[in-house]
């Protein structure tokens, strides 16, 4: 279990969290919902230790690896496909053994021929499904992933969706996932955290289950 | 291949315009030591290409100008990539950049003139001059530098040094690769107002210099001509360089 121990955080006056509390079942997918702005991002951030905290303790997270699927791709565009995997894996793996962990991932994002190809080259949503590639094949324990399928059209997110499922039950890991989407929320996770802010608080912690018309109607309320 | 021709031709006809404005001038003025024509500049130029004496001249003053610019960019980027990096080195050299900067040409010229041997003299001037916008403009692209990629780097534990060569690096390139087209320009200007004054032996600066005493100002401008050839030329040479790598 990863656990937030009465954390908080202040910018500048802006108090965001005060003596917060949440956790995170490992192995399992947990969701952080709620509107945009209430703070998702900066609760997933401290997990990732970009944001510093004033106060508290984080446990669980001692020597864990972390991936993180953000918002935009976040890719080198100077290198190649092949290239940005290789760069989150060079000190992890040695060099034969990361050909065919990169060659299996870009593979299974259907991205394998376009491996020699530039950043530049691809479209967002192929440079989303590399950022998907990359964060699974770096050997994580924590994967985070804040609104990956922002921007992305319909049938594109529900090829990244179900891409995910099946990435996630080949390698299955902690995550940590972030959307204001209800579809995307119940469609992916085990437990829901519905947030609201000023300061961040949970409202409503839902394990999913097969009521999806109550849960609905818990996340929309 | 129609609208390079076309571009092509529209750049003579621009050439032949001023050409013909500097004609104009000549006849107005009248005088050849103060305004040569066209004619006798050109005719200044043929004779002097016909020179081996020329040739070895082009090859000192060219060997001086890159050598400063080279010593420049490499002084300029490790110590840009350096003082970009990290605040406290960025603090202890931006002073020193500052008075560089500011320091007169003239100033730098007659002190380095003290200091060093006459050929010497104009590779120290260019790499004062070009040093400053070389390590400027390396540190603004460090500086630069996408925060959200750094932030990846720290979530995926990226080494340091990986970081330097992969991200760094590759950020600032832009930023190096204008800096040097500015500095070698500026870097064949100083060159030679550092030769006239130091008179190497085989130097444009003492050929201007000589034109001037001598009064052969149809010579002064062929020689000019001849410095605004080679820097249209060593620029060139840079972009074409640039174009075929990454970035």
């Amino acid at each position: 279990m990863i656990k937030l121990i009465n954390i908080s955080k202040k910018y500048n006056d802006l108090e965001l969290l005060r003596d917060f509390n949440i956790s995170f079942e490992r192995n399992k997918i947990t969701c952080l919902f709620g509107p945009s702005g209430v703070g998702k991002t900066t609760i997933a951030n401290i997990v990732a230790g970009i944001v510093p905290i004033d106060k508290g303790r984080i446990e669980g997270i001692e020597n864990s690896l972390l991936s993180y699927v953000f918002q935009e791709p976040r890719l080198l565009n100077w290198y190649s496909v092949y290239d940005n995997l290789d760069f989150v894996l060079k000190d992890v793996y040695p060099s034969d053994k990361r050909v065919s962990i990169i060659n299996n991932y870009l593979s299974m994002v259907e991205l394998l021929e376009y491996k020699n190809f530039k950043i530049d080259a691809l479209s967002g949503g192929m440079e989303q499904r590399v950022s998907l590639a990359r964060a699974f094949a770096y050997p994580s324990d924590i994967l985070i992933m804040d609104e990956p399928f922002k921007g992305l059209d319909y049938k594109l997110k529900q090829e990244m969706i179900s891409l995910f499922k099946s990435m996630w039950q080949k390698s299955k890991r902690t995550v940590i996932f972030i959307t204001h989407q209800v579809d995307e929320a119940i469609i992916l996770s085990h437990t829901i955290y519905k947030l609201k802010n000023r300061p961040i608080d949970i409202v409503n912690k839902i394990n999913v289950n097969n009521n999806i018309e109550e849960i609905k109607n818990l996340l929309l309320t | 291949m129609k609208n390079s021709i076309i571009r092509n031709k529209n750049k003579l006809l621009i050439i032949l315009f001023w050409i013909l404005i500097w004609e104009v001038l000549s006849l107005i003025v009248n005088q050849e030591i103060y305004l040569p024509s066209p004619t006798s500049t050109f005719s200044a130029l043929l004779n002097l290409l016909c020179e081996k004496e020329t040739y070895i001249t082009i090859f000192y003053s060219t060997y001086r100008t890159l050598t400063g610019f080279f010593i420049s960019c490499a002084t300029g980027i490790i110590l840009g990539y350096i003082c970009g990096i990290n605040k406290f080195f960025y603090n202890l050299l931006n002073p020193l950049v500052v008075i560089i900067r500011t320091i007169p040409v003239m100033s730098i010229i007659i002190i380095a003139i003290m200091w060093f041997r006459d050929t010497n003299v104009p590779i120290f001037v260019a790499f004062l001059m070009c040093f400053p916008i070389i390590w400027t403009n390396t540190v603004t692209g460090i500086i630069s530098t996408d925060i959200k990629i750094l932030q990846m780097c720290r979530v995926y534990k990226i080494r340091k040094i990986r970081i330097i060569k992969s991200v760094y690096f590759y950020s600032a390139l832009p930023y190096i690769k204008s800096a040097m087209i500015s500095a070698l320009g500026i870097g064949w200007k100083v060159t030679s107002a550092a030769e006239v004054l130091s008179l190497p032996k085989y130097s444009i600066g003492r050929f201007l210099y000589d034109s001037k005493v001598y009064l052969e100002i149809p010579s002064l401008f062929a020689w000019t001509i001849i410095i605004i050839f080679l820097s249209f030329i060593f620029e060139n040479l840079l972009k074409v360089l640039f174009k075929g790598r990454v970035v």
